[in-house]
């Protein structure tokens, strides 16, 4: 009897049978398993140690991580409050001649999207919306510089072209030094019309059943130095003028279909007659109902000039 | 360093430092990105400074609390990869012509090049296969730990061998070998 053959077998009282020479093998064979075990157990016990250590420092980076990311939340509530107020809030001399609603939303707690009401040196009343590339807090820095330069800029002049060009001189080398850049849609309001410069910005104006796009040509804010176009067009009682960013109207569905300009223009046309704070509402709505998630800040402004 | 002369700083061969990276990552001592980094970073035909194999031994050092019984397994790992994956089994056939080969021109020797006083050496002073006993006397600036693993890894591989086992017997620079 061979130690092969005990060792394949499941006779263990042979064993008085094997050779001295089986004998000697069998003791090393033992010996080299225990060998083993105490390798290995020696290794797996000194990764546990490690797996330990490992998971203990995780559990205070954990905790790092979890102070710090209260620290960000807290500056990121700050800087919402910082925005906000931003935003113009009371408005009694626009509410005066005009009835509008506006619909802000940004996609984090501080976005790129800004909106304004000012009262021009010649006394006209106007509005500009702008849409900061990116989102988040640079944004909403970038967001916070261009109203501190406006406010500089309106000291100076008054004209819609004049404005944008002015802000875009004086804004131009820092925008392009942090790669951002803005577009515009500025807003003007005559007496019985308003006047228009329009960088990449999105407008629509709703004059009984004809729909006059803005003329979005000129180049958005913070990309070169160049002259502005202004354009003119009427705007009496009953009219509806809708200013928005591209946030709404580049929303996709489920399919990847665009929430579209077509389709919110021919709403507005729709619900004309309707309030402006209903347009709003409608216009929210059917976006709503479309739209898979959102994916930019938006901003919509509907606005009617109020009988005389 | 293709011409044969002497470098004046020791130098470690690509084979040795990728076994070594190998068994580092077979052995999860680095993972991820670190891994594919370490293995990408050596060139299996080129020389590296022996500060280059030191910083990976120093990382494995750095990782853990208990290092001893990991620099054990690493050796034995690295062997291992070179029996069955590299050119060990046509080099050789049974566990104990290991002991032999490493101590010989094409062992330790051939892997590490520089000054005499900086490389070492890396010599057999005792063989008796009879009692299954060997005495190395090793000078070289590897870990001896991992030498350990080395000469364990190396004896075992070939599968002859029942029981094998390297102690320090108090001089870290004196490898005893039991072998059967």
């Amino acid at each position: 009897m061979t130690l092969d053959e005990i060792l394949q077998g499941r006779d263990p009282d042979r064993l008085s049978e094997l050779s001295r020479e089986d004998m000697r093998r069998l003791f090393w064979m033992y010996k080299g398993l225990l060998k083993g075990v105490e390798r290995d157990t020696a290794y797996w016990q000194a990764t546990n140690d490690n797996l330990r250590t490992a998971y203990e420092r995780l559990d205070e980076q954990e905790r790092e991580l979890a102070r710090a990311y209260q620290t960000i939340r807290q500056d990121l509530e700050i800087a919402q409050q910082v925005q906000h107020a931003l935003l113009p809030k009371d408005h009694p001399e626009m509410l005066a001649r005009f009835e509008f609603s506006v619909y802000h939303k940004q996609m984090t707690e501080v976005g790129g999207d800004y909106y304004d009401f000012y009262r021009l040196r010649d006394g006209c009343h106007a509005i500009g919306v702008f849409d900061i590339s990116g989102h988040g807090v640079s944004a909403a820095l970038i967001m916070a510089y261009l109203k501190a330069q406006l406010v500089q800029t309106m000291e100076q002049v008054s004209r819609p072209r004049d404005i944008v060009e002015y802000l875009n001189n004086a804004t131009v080398g820092f925008l392009r030094e942090v790669r951002r850049y803005a577009t515009v849609n500025f807003v003007a309001f005559g007496e019985r019309t308003f006047r228009y410069v329009c960088g990449g910005g999105y407008g629509v104006l709703v004059r009984g059943d004809q729909v006059h796009t803005f003329n979005k040509g000129d180049p958005f804010i913070g990309l070169r130095r160049r002259a502005y176009s202004e354009y003119e067009l009427p705007f009496e009682t009953g009219d509806v003028l809708a200013l928005y960013t591209d946030g709404l109207v580049e929303a996709q569905d489920s399919t990847g279909a665009d929430y579209s300009t077509r389709r919110l223009h021919e709403l507005v046309r729709a619900n004309a007659d309707l309030p402006a704070n209903e347009i709003l509402q409608r216009c929210l709505d059917d976006y709503g109902q479309f739209r898979r998630v959102d994916a930019d800040d938006i901003t919509l402004i509907v606005l009617r000039r109020r009988a005389a | 360093m293709s011409d044969g002369s002497e470098p004046s700083e020791p130098v470690v061969h690509g084979a040795l430092m990728a076994g070594f990276a190998q068994a580092c990552v077979n052995l999860n001592i680095v993972a991820g990105r670190r891994a594919t980094a370490l293995l990408a970073d050596i060139d299996m035909g080129r020389w590296f400074p022996l500060a280059k194999w030191m910083e990976i031994e120093q990382m494995v050092g750095e990782s853990y609390a208990n290092v001893e019984p990991i620099r054990l397994k690493l050796g034995i790992e690295m062997m291992t990869l070179w029996y069955h994956r590299g050119p060990g089994k046509a080099l050789i056939h049974r566990g104990a012509d290991f002991l032999h080969f490493q101590t010989g021109s094409h062992g330790i020797a051939s892997v590490i090049r520089g000054p005499r006083g900086m490389v070492g050496s890396f010599d057999l002073e005792d063989f008796d296969a009879e009692r299954g006993h060997a005495v190395i006397r090793s000078s070289t600036p590897f870990d001896k730990t991992i030498e350990r693993g080395v000469l364990i890894g190396g004896v075992m591989a070939p599968g002859d061998l029942y029981y094998v086992d390297v102690t320090n017997d108090g001089d870290p620079n004196r490898l005893v070998v039991e072998f059967h």
